[in-house]
This record gives C-alpha cells, structure tokens and sequence, in this order.
C-alpha cells in the first residue's frame, strides 16, 4: 500500500513520507489503493503550529491566540464581513472524474478554505512547506497537497477597474476556467466574472467571487 | 535467529532556521546462541613467525599455546586453518590452501602441526590477509573471521601494497588485530581492524595471548547473526554529516556507506552476538516550518535482506528556545566520549613531534573528559602518560619517562568509551 504525503509525494512508508520525510497522519486505512490521509486540524496539536491566516485581514496567526495580532478579529466569533474578493478552494469531485488523473485519488475529507484576495498579486501554488517569504499568497501545501498542483501555477491581479485577471505562470498541468476543457494560454490574462470557477491540479476548483 | 532492539535518544526538536539533527541509537542483540540457524562459521588464526617472534623465545612459544586454546574453541562444524606469516604466507594446517571442518580429530592435528612453527623471515601482513581472504572462498556463504597477531610493523611490503590488499579484503572477512611486546604500530593494526571490522588491542606481556585469544574466539563462537548492515534512510535534499559507532568503542562509519538507492545507504557492522553497540548519527535536513515534524533519518539493521529492528530520527522545528536548545544527555555524553579519543591520539602525536604546548593541552583536555564522564579506563592509561594535578580543569604535567607499553596502551585503547552513567552528563 501507498499513500500520499503532505508535500504529494507516493509514499510506500505509512508513517512518514519516504521520499522527504513529511509526517503522514494515520487516517482511514485503503486496502490496496491510493490514499489521502487526514487533515491539518489534525495533525496540529502542539501550541506552535501553523494555523490558517486570519480570514479578515490575511494576517498570519501562529499559536492559540483567540484573537488575531493583525486585526483584533475574534477567531471563535462569526466569520467577517468584510468588502471585496474571495478565492473559496474546494476539492471538485466533477473536475477530479473529468480528468481522471492515473496513481491519485480524490481526497475524501477535504476541508473548504478561503483566501481574501489582496490588491496586487495573489499567486496560487504550493511552497515547500519550509520558512520562505516568497510563499505563494494562495499557497496549497499542506497534508491534502494537490499533486498536479506546480510551485508557481498561477496568479489573479487586481486591475484598476477592480475585476480580477487571472494568469497561468507556466504550469505543468494548466489551468482551466470554468467548463472549458481547453486550459488558458500560458501568461496571458484572462479576466474573470465573480463567481467564475479556475481549475488546477487534479481536483482542485478556486472559486472567485466578490464577498 | 537472534532478535534485534533499538533505542533511540535524541532532543528532536529544533530551533526555526535550524537543519542539524543528532541521534544516539543503541542496537541490542539476544544472540539467542545454540538456536538451529545459527549461520556457518570460518575461522582462521593468522600468526606472526617473522624472526623477530624468537626474541625473546618464549614469544612464539606463547602465541602457539594461545592458537592451540583458540583452535580448542572452535565448535565443531566450523571451516577452519592456522596461516603462518613472514614476508610471504603460508598455510600451517591444513598443509594445502583451503579450511577443514573442526571435529575432535582435526582440532588435534592442528594442534600437532603448530610445533613446527619457526621463527624466521620478515613482516609482510598484506600478504598474510591476502592468503586469509583465498582460503575464505573456498567456503563460500559462511560469516568469515580471523584473527591475526604480530609483534613488529610491516616491513617486506609498502604501505600502498597494504592498502590495495586492504580495499580488496573489505566486507569479506573480519579481523581481529592484536600487537604483541611494543614494535608494531598502532596506526597500522588499527587501519588493518578498522577496515575489516575487527578490535585492535595490544598484549604487553606474551604470557597474556592465551587469555585474550580464548576471549576472542569465544566471542567469535558466540555470533548469532551473519552479516549484519546499519541502514539509514534520510530525506530528499538532507546530508548525512556522519555515522560512528560509539559504544563499545568508537568507528567512524561515514566512509563506509554502500548506497542502497538515493536516500539510502547501508553500513556494514559484521556479526553479532549478545551484545549492545551505540551508534551517533548526524543528519543536516532543510528546515521547515515551526510546528512540523518530519522523519529526518530511518535506520534499521538489516541481515540479508530481512529487517530486524528499525528506529526512527525525528526533527520538529520550534521557536521554544527551551525546548530547542536542550542537548540529549547521550548526544552530549558520546560527542565528548569522540573528542576524548581525538585529543589522546593528538595528543600522543604531538608529542612524538616534541610539540610540548599542544600535547600537554590536548592530553589535559582529555584527563578533564575522561573524568567528566566517568572514563575510569581512560582516566587509569592517560595516567601512565601525564601527571594529573586537577582532573576537573584538566591540569597536567607530561611525564618525562613514558614506558613505551603505556603510550602504547594508551593510544590502542583511546577509542573505548563507556555509556551513559547515572547522573552523568
């Protein structure tokens, strides 16, 4: 039996990745096949973890703070209302059986997470899941790593007119918007509509809306 | 079949930025002795009768009587011969190139045939080896050792000649190496054991070979396992700064690596009987994120290609100072154990060069780590060389007059640690 690891490597060890050594955490165990084990809120039990960013302000958090350092916002309150664009990343079962990429398999339990888009650049990708400042803001590392996810896949830009534009940065797979199954033009622009659906990866779908 | 266990000791948490990670993995063997598969064993006894051994006489007289004990604890079933060594190596028993089974009836003829032994003829140990590694293939598939004992250094053949015997022989036998009387070279016995997995020691006095031979073909008779291999695993993009056993004595491993695939890499460690050995593994990882935990190093013992025992190397990176900044009492205590037996050998050099200043720094750092760590062994040779006036500061005076059996002593045994003791550091 294989698994996947954090950082999407197959792993033929259950406990930690043999390729970079990623703790895998113990889940459902798969007769045979493929499988995606367990998610961050598991995993994350000692006080200095990371956790996600802020979801106001995007602000990193770290520890068991109730409140964020950024914005004061409260953490086990109602989620914020707050002006502007969203990037909502779900793992898409429909887009997942459309491609139907061989050795990977859909992740069960994947938890839905939310990005606020900031005014410049939001990059999505994967970092290396080391301490790197030139992190993608979109970055979808972690124990549910999509595999055909590149390091730099894409980015969406504010423009002035305040739509967002999205461009591929050269990824390995491409990058889909909504039903077309023709990926977009590496390095140009594509504008997007609220509510339109980027795909990349093997299951991911990035929905961007206004909020 | 012997079962293996690990422990491993280790402060796996690591300060942000940070890529070392140390480990102390102790590997103990039940030897489960007189078990049904047990492996096959060969054994040869490869005595020294250059002309030197006549001098005094009663030196080959006791290296005979201690072959004799030797060949008396080899059980029977074992391949087995006696190799004389002068500049060129002949076999004593059998009279032609190849081992025999032991049974009471080819113990004694070995035995008879080791009184025609003479003393003559030069040193020539490469070639001593060489001979040892043909009589062991005849006997394919069985876990081969030796044990080999001189009184002088090489001297019919160069020092490549040596090496290039030495690189061929390694991972085909083990050797055991003993010095006998004090004009033989440390260094060179050391190098020759060091290769073929095998002790080094000196025997002063010859009256003592018999007991020492006793013990290690007793020892030898006792292995339960074949060939034994640490394997470590590390992550893509980690570099492995070193492995060195440091119990019961201290070798350093890293050269030896065989790759196994990319990340992994096999260490031979030979055969085992009931026994522990401590192992230091050092492995430089990319760092991570605070809060993540990866598997910085995966070692098992593997014989053949069955695993008998696994212990895991773990790093979690934290901004916790405390928690970081802590050393593992093992780490700390076997990194002393290895600067102890750098600063003896250092020390022993520099003052064969007459460079006083650095000898008598380094043998003081020495007396201060061997009394720090309860080294009583240490502490007693390092005395026979330096006059000791405060062992906690490491103050010393060199001895003017060294018997050249003590330095000796000292420098063959510098590489002998003890464990952890209670409350040690």
């Amino acid at each position: 039996m294989s698994v996947v690891c954090p950082l999407g490597h197959q792993s033929q060890a259950t406990d930690y990745c043999d390729q970079c050594g990623a703790l895998i955490v113990a889940g459902s165990p798969g007769g045979g096949t493929t499988q995606v084990l367990g998610v961050l809120e598991e995993v994350d039990t000692s006080p200095a973890v990371r956790r996600e960013p802020c979801p106001a302000c995007g602000a990193p958090r770290s520890g068991d703070d109730r409140y964020c350092e950024g914005c004061g916002h409260d953490f086990l309150g109602p989620p914020p209302v707050v002006a502007g664009w969203e990037a909502i990343v779900t793992a898409d079962r429909a887009q997942f059986d459309r491609l139907a990429v061989a050795g990977v398999s859909f992740p069960s339990d994947y938890p839905e997470r939310r990005f606020a888009l900031a005014d410049g650049e939001n990059r999505i990708g994967r970092s290396r899941g080391q301490p790197d400042e030139n992190a993608p803001e979109i970055d979808l590392a972690g124990p549910l790593a999509d595999p055909g996810i590149s390091r730099l896949h894409a980015v969406l830009e504010r423009r002035s007119d305040g739509l967002y534009v999205l461009r591929d940065l050269g990824s390995t797979n491409g990058t889909m918007v909504n039903d077309d199954p023709v990926p977009i033009a590496p390095h140009t622009a594509v504008p997007l509509a609220n509510g339109d659906r980027v795909h990349v990866g093997a299951w991911t779908t990035i929905t961007v809306r206004k909020r | 079949m012997s079962s293996f266990t690990t422990e491993c000791y280790q402060n796996e948490y690591i300060q942000l930025g940070g890529s070392e990670v140390n480990a102390i993995v102790t590997v103990t063997s039940d030897g489960a002795a007189g078990q049904t598969t047990q492996p096959e064993a060969a054994e040869i006894v490869i005595i020294d009768t250059s002309g030197s051994m006549g001098a005094p006489s009663q030196k080959l007289a006791a290296a005979r009587e201690a072959t004799s004990i030797a060949i008396d604890c080899i059980r029977d079933g074992v391949a087995f011969g006696v190799i004389a060594g002068t500049e060129v190596a002949r076999t004593v028993y059998p009279p032609y190139e190849t081992l025999v089974t032991a049974s009471s009836q080819t113990r004694s003829e070995a035995k008879r045939a080791l009184r025609r032994l003479e003393p003559a003829g030069g040193t020539a140990i490469g070639s001593w080896l060489t001979l040892a590694g043909t009589l062991f293939a005849t006997v394919p598939g069985r876990s081969c050792h030796a044990i080999l004992l001189t009184d002088g250094e090489n001297q019919t053949e160069t020092d490549e000649q040596l090496d290039e015997v030495l690189t061929e022989l390694e991972g085909r036998f083990q050797c055991d190496c003993r010095g006998v009387g004090t004009d033989w070279r440390v260094s060179e016995l050391r190098r020759i054991a060091s290769t073929l997995l095998g002790s080094v020691d000196i025997i002063a006095k010859p009256g003592d070979i018999a007991g020492d031979f006793r013990a290690l073909m007793e020892t030898a008779m006792g292995k339960a396992t074949g060939n034994v291999s640490l394997r470590l695993w590390a992550p893509q993009g980690a570099n492995i700064a070193f492995v060195r056993q440091v119990a019961p004595t201290i070798e350093d491993l890293t050269d030896r690596a065989v790759p196994v695939n990319d990340l992994t890499s096999d260490y031979p460690t030979a055969t085992w009987g009931r026994e522990s050995r401590d192992y230091h593994v050092c492995i430089n990882v990319q760092p991570r994120d605070a809060g993540e935990e990866m598997l910085a190093g995966r070692i098992s013992l593997v014989e053949g290609d069955e695993t008998r025992a696994q212990a895991l190397v773990k790093a979690i990176w934290t901004a916790d100072e405390h928690l970081s900044t802590q050393i593992n009492r093992e780490v700390a205590h076997y990194t002393g154990q290895a600067e102890l037996a750098d600063c003896i050998q250092e020390g022993l050099e520099a003052r064969k060069d007459g460079d006083l200043a650095t000898a008598t720094f380094k043998l003081g750092r020495a007396v201060q780590l061997a009394a720090e760590s309860g080294n009583d062994g240490t502490m007693k040779l390092l005395q026979g060389v330096v006059e000791v006036d405060d062992p906690a500061t490491g103050t010393i005076r060199l001895r003017r007059d060294v018997a050249t059996v003590d330095e000796m002593s000292l420098d063959t045994r510098s590489t002998i640690t003890v464990r952890v003791g209670p409350g040690a550091t």
